[in-house]
């Protein structure tokens, strides 16, 4: 039973300060840290350039910027996911003060990475006009935003889930360190879809995160909402979410006790 | 609703199995060897009740379910069975530092600690010098939380409560924290809570302070209330049975030795 009550605003305001901390702790250095934040994945995605289109010769124009769409996309989700995964069991007397474990602390690991998305921004669009050579589009403006909605109410399900499974079973976070590298190859990131013989195409139509990252590299490639794929990663984002819903009411009230 | 805290018929487990892992299959989990411990009901047929504006404290040996009881309060630990029941702002203090961040200063931390209470923005920006001057820290309040001495976490952490306008008050033996003046200071900012009807609910050791400060309480043991009652004798009857306990081991050690 919760005896903090809080009203949206305060916790508006109390998501801020969570999010605030952590990223000033990212960007301690100012510029040097903005620099170093975008660095990592823009030399993962240098390192998988050389490995595919240099060595192994994979036939793609604009493979950068298809990389590049793709893989600042799923650094978020993918450190979203982890981040949140620890962040009970890290922030353990944290909840033992908060009356509730609250579903607040997934939600800014979330949150805070989609800053450090958006924050990456114009670096992405940089690369996506000037490497590419394609148009930035007016349309960005508000299919951007449509889908960063998307992409939060599609993590934050599943931060949320495995923050919580976590607690009860310790090695969740370990494990989801092999399995999103695993997912990452299973899905077309680092290789079009295209090259997928035809009879497994479908298979790969059914990952939901291939419909999420495909929606993002179609936004940036081709100044388009891709609805059927968008269509079907929110169909995704509210069946995680009643999931996760069902298990929230399951598991955050022993949260505190096995923290 | 005249009672700003009740508590009815409560009961509470820890169950048996620890969060699972390689390790701890690998290893072989480890059951609490301790008898206190170890017992099935954390807390059995728990009852009581503190009016609004009263001081209530909570005394007993280590293990007899006391933070048990503060956590189910707080809202962090469910019960098993029974009714809890609070109303009013609650505020805690169950653990030095817990909900402080190292890295941020002692500003920032007010801020996010007040969030975590549950306080808006606005809020703690018009109590925060008063809180920082409570605090006695004074330029300090502007370095890393790191850099502080537990002494200097205390009284951040209990200025902070005192100002939070909880009506309720959870504090786990951190009660009066500093040098002679600066508890002395604790005391009289807790009454004049009292006097504002606030309630206090305190988890102590310290049988002098807690009969200052609290006008009932209970006395619990192995999860059960065993005394009940105006906080004196309490706490008297409570140190009465511990030296009895000591002597009796005493004898019985001095038995074995013959």
């Amino acid at each position: 039973m919760p005896t903090v009550k809080r009203s949206p605003r305060q916790f508006a305001e109390f998501l801020y300060l969570l999010a605030r901390q952590e990223l000033k702790a990212r960007y301690k250095g100012r510029f040097l840290g903005y620099v170093w934040a975008l660095a990592y994945t823009f030399a993962l995605a240098f390192v998988y350039w050389i490995a595919f289109k240099i060595i192994m010769r994979l036939d793609m124009p604009n493979y950068s910027v298809y990389l590049i769409a793709g893989m600042f996309p799923w650094a978020w989700l993918s450190v979203g996911v982890t981040s949140a995964t620890r962040s009970f069991v890290v922030n353990a007397p944290l909840i033992k003060e908060m009356g509730l474990a609250h579903a607040i602390l997934p939600l800014s690991n979330v949150v805070q990475e989609m800053v450090h998305f958006i924050l990456a921004l114009p670096a992405v669009i940089a690369w996506v006009v000037l490497a590419g050579g394609y148009d930035a589009a007016v349309s960005w403006l508000w299919q951007i935003p449509l889908m960063l909605a998307l992409q939060v109410a599609f993590v934050y399900p599943l931060a949320l889930a495995f923050a919580l499974i976590n607690v009860h079973v310790r090695d969740t976070e370990p494990l989801l360190g092999i399995g999103f590298p695993l997912l990452f190859f299973a899905t077309p990131m680092v290789y079009p879809i295209s090259i997928v013989p035809e009879p497994l195409h479908q298979y790969f139509e059914l990952n939901p995160f291939h419909a999420l990252m495909e929606s993002w590299r179609s936004l940036f490639m081709a100044g388009a909402l891709d609805l059927p794929h968008i269509a079907y990663a929110a169909g995704f984002a509210l069946a995680a979410g009643a999931v996760t819903w069902l298990l929230y009411r399951k598991l955050a009230p022993r949260v505190g006790e096995l923290v | 609703m005249t009672h700003a805290v009740l508590c009815e018929d409560l009961w509470k487990t820890y169950q048996r199995h620890r969060p699972l892992g390689v390790k701890s299959l690998l290893l072989g989990a480890d059951p609490p060897r301790d008898t206190r411990f170890a017992r099935e009901w954390a807390l059995s047929e728990l009852g009581f009740q503190v009016p609004r504006g009263r001081s209530f404290g909570v005394i007993g040996p280590n293990g007899s379910g006391k933070t048990t009881l503060l956590s189910i309060l707080l809202g962090t630990v469910k019960e098993d069975r029974g009714r809890v029941s609070l109303s009013g702002r609650v505020a805690s203090l169950l653990e030095l530092g817990a909900g402080f961040h190292g890295d941020l200063t002692g500003r920032e931390n007010v801020f996010l600690y007040g969030s975590i209470l549950g306080m808006r923005l606005a809020e703690i920006r018009r109590r925060f010098e008063n809180i920082a001057e409570f605090s006695e820290l004074e330029r300090a309040i502007e370095q890393p939380l790191r850099t502080y001495s537990a002494g200097m976490i205390a009284r951040l952490g209990f200025s902070i409560i005192i100002h939070s306008a909880a009506d309720i008050l959870l504090i786990d033996e951190v009660l009066a924290v500093g040098d002679a003046s600066f508890q002395a200071k604790c005391h009289r900012a807790l009454r004049e809570f009292r006097a504002r009807s606030g309630t206090l609910v305190i988890v102590s050791h310290n049988m002098k302070e807690v009969t200052e400060v609290c006008d009932e309480g209970i006395c619990l043991d192995l999860g059960r209330v065993v005394d009940a009652g105006p906080m004196g004798g309490v706490a008297a009857r409570y140190q009465e049975r511990m030296a009895a306990a000591e002597s009796g081991k005493i004898k019985a050690s001095a038995h074995a030795d013959r």
